[in-house]
């Protein structure tokens, strides 16, 4: 589903280099979670960035479904984020002057979907996260564990391949975070959507069918789960 | 996705309302202000073209042209060089003048019992009255029978100095000149006729010409030449045979000057031409200005929303609907500033206008100029903005607290 092949990636902070990937090599298949684990500053974020197209490998390829996306332009990119991943973050990043409903919709939005199937897609969706009473909320009116669940909802909206989750419970009390881990589990269960899950959290790793360790920019264990 | 574009635009411009106020305030006053001033420029420019055409565009005068005022010698105005024998050869060698009358005119005085009044004293042949369109209000006009005489035609200001509400027909007024009070009896008044080219009717006696030589200018030196074209399409004809005749009189063409309506029309029209460019610039000034104001707004407005233009880059927003959306929004503040403006312009214009009498004129050019500066101010202050939002890398727009 996704293939990284000898990805390195350096960041320059003022005059110092840091290698926050070094030459990683890592494939994602289809219908698994993966869990990404590693101290902070490990380089397991990075990765999930450049698994996500939010950032470009200093050297090395990245395949997503086949196709080398580190060769795409900034069109191109924009379009793999919209239709074929989906992101949930751990500050949730919805965007404050839209309704949740709004906030569903707007990758739809991008990708020019009729006004008419969108809004059914994002009510289709809220509804089936519980959230059939809070579209018309905004995410200040919302609680954390809501927000996530709007935030996984439009991640969903254009029927993405995989899920890249960037401590999805990392904001979270105990309970919200296990409704989460629930949904990320149910969806990957029910319609085998791929799921990257970047975390310090154990309970999150348990749900992995693999876990690697990242540290310095290398990934330093892997263990198959469950 | 345009109507999408659309609807962030304007939520976000409203998130913000004194800011938004602000920028719009700038734009608003640099349109008023151009358009203000052109309209009032326009409506000053109006004003006096008409009164000049009033004169009719096939009247050319001659006037003496003046000599030196170089290396040392004084500027000198040729008042000697015209006299009553041109008028003759010109009436007589120029085929496409019509009509032809000498002039001489001063300001002098005038009395009549305790009254007087200054006023300018013109001499001339009567074809004047038919020249110049000049009507008759109460009496009559002069004619060529009254060559020589003490009579004259007075205007309609010096009437109302001299007698007030009563008939001046018949009666006798001096004329004061520096060696003396000349009689003169009014025949006619004139109807109210503004200004023309040379002189106002309104405050003037007009007298025969030879009355007006012998009894009070005591010259041969015309003050100027008027001629008549027989019809307006021969004028650069006539100012042709005029110019021969006079350059083979005098042999110079700096002896003489010939003014055509037309030549001051067009000299009038690039003075105001000039004039509103010149304004119109310096509330452009204003107008740049409030641009800059908008430019810097959106850099802030930018700054402030890159986690949301990370977030929007994340979930698959491209480069150009980016750029799109601050655009949208620079151009929605100066297009609502300019429509703000143009009503506050003209309402301004109209105002002023009233209050310095003049009819100020606001062509649909004007406004359709102003909603496209105001345009062009947004797309081109705006695009900086929108381009540096546009060019955001999402990680690191992401990661901006």
């Amino acid at each position: 589903m996704i293939k990284l092949v000898s990805v390195t990636k350096i960041y320059k902070m003022g005059t110092e280099e840091v290698r926050a990937l070094d030459r990683v090599t890592l494939e994602v298949y289809p219908g698994e979670i993966l869990v990404v684990m590693g101290p902070s500053g490990s380089g397991k974020s990075t990765l999930l960035h450049i698994m996500g197209c939010l950032d470009r490998p200093t050297s090395g390829h990245v395949y997503i479904d086949g196709k080398d996306v580190s060769r795409f332009n900034d069109r191109q990119l924009a379009r793999v984020r919209n239709t074929m991943l989906g992101f949930v973050f751990q500050q949730f990043n919805l965007l404050p002057q839209l309704t949740a409903l709004e906030n569903v919709e707007l990758p739809m939005v991008y990708a020019e979907v009729p006004r008419k199937k969108r809004l059914e897609r994002a009510k289709e969706l809220l509804t089936n996260f519980e959230l059939a009473d809070r579209m018309k909320h905004r995410p200040t009116q919302l609680s954390g564990g809501q927000q996530q669940r709007v935030a996984i909802a439009r991640a969903l909206a254009n029927n993405p391949k995989v899920i890249l989750a960037d401590e999805p419970t990392g904001n979270l009390d105990t309970i919200s975070g296990e409704i989460v881990i629930e949904n990320l589990v149910r969806l990957n269960r029910e319609k085998g959507m791929t799921v990257v899950v970047v975390t310090h959290d154990p309970e999150m790793a348990a749900i992995g069918h693999r876990v690697i360790h990242m540290r310095d920019g290398h990934m330093v264990k892997e263990e198959v789960g469950r | 996705m345009i109507y999408e574009l659309f609807k962030t635009a304007i939520s976000s411009i409203f998130a913000n309302k004194l800011r938004t106020f602000l920028s719009v305030l700038g734009i608003t006053i640099g349109i008023a202000a151009v358009i203000a001033v052109v309209s009032l420029g326009q409506g000053a420019g109006k004003s006096v073209q008409e009164r000049i055409s009033s004169l009719g565009s096939n009247i050319v005068m001659i006037t003496p042209g003046k000599v030196g005022g170089t290396g040392g010698k004084i500027a000198e105005a040729l008042g000697d060089i015209l006299s009553e024998d041109d008028v003759e050869n010109i009436a007589q060698f120029c085929p496409s003048v019509d009509s032809v009358t000498p002039v001489l005119q001063r300001q002098l005085n005038l009395q009549y019992g305790s009254a007087n009044t200054l006023s300018t004293v013109i001499g001339v042949y009567p074809n004047v009255f038919q020249m110049l369109d000049l009507e008759i209000d109460r009496g009559r006009t002069l004619t060529w029978y009254d060559e020589g005489k003490r009579v004259c035609v007075i205007g309609n200001e010096v009437k109302e100095d001299l007698f007030g509400d009563d008939d001046p027909i018949g009666k006798t007024i001096y004329v004061v000149t520096p060696v003396g009070k000349q009689r003169m009896t009014v025949v006619g008044t004139l109807e109210p006729a503004g200004q023309l080219l040379m002189f106002r009717p309104d405050n003037a006696v007009i007298l025969p010409f030879n009355t007006a030589k012998n009894r009070i200018f005591h010259t041969e030196r015309l003050s100027l030449i008027m001629a008549q074209v027989a019809s307006e399409d021969l004028t650069d004809q006539a100012i042709a045979e005029i110019d021969a005749y006079l350059f083979s009189q005098f042999k110079d063409e700096e002896k003489y000057k010939i003014i055509s309506q037309e030549a001051i029309l067009s000299t009038v029209n690039e003075t105001v031409n000039i004039l509103n460019l010149t304004l119109g610039g310096i509330a452009g000034i204003s107008l740049l200005v409030g641009g800059i104001g908008i430019m810097n707004i959106m850099l802030v407005s930018v700054t402030e929303r890159t986690r949301e233009i990370g977030i929007r880059k994340a979930i698959g927003a491209t480069n150009s609907s980016i750029l799109a959306q601050f655009l949208i929004e620079s151009v929605v503040i100066t297009i609502v500033g300019g429509i703000i403006g143009i009503v506050l312009g003209i309402v301004v214009g109209r105002f002023v206008g009233k209050m310095m009498d003049l009819n100020i004129a606001i062509t649909p050019m004007v406004i359709l100029i102003a909603v496209g500066v105001s345009t062009v101010v947004g797309l081109f202050f705006g695009v900086f903005p929108a381009y540096k939002a546009s060019k955001l890398n999402p990680v690191d727009a992401l990661r901006y607290e």
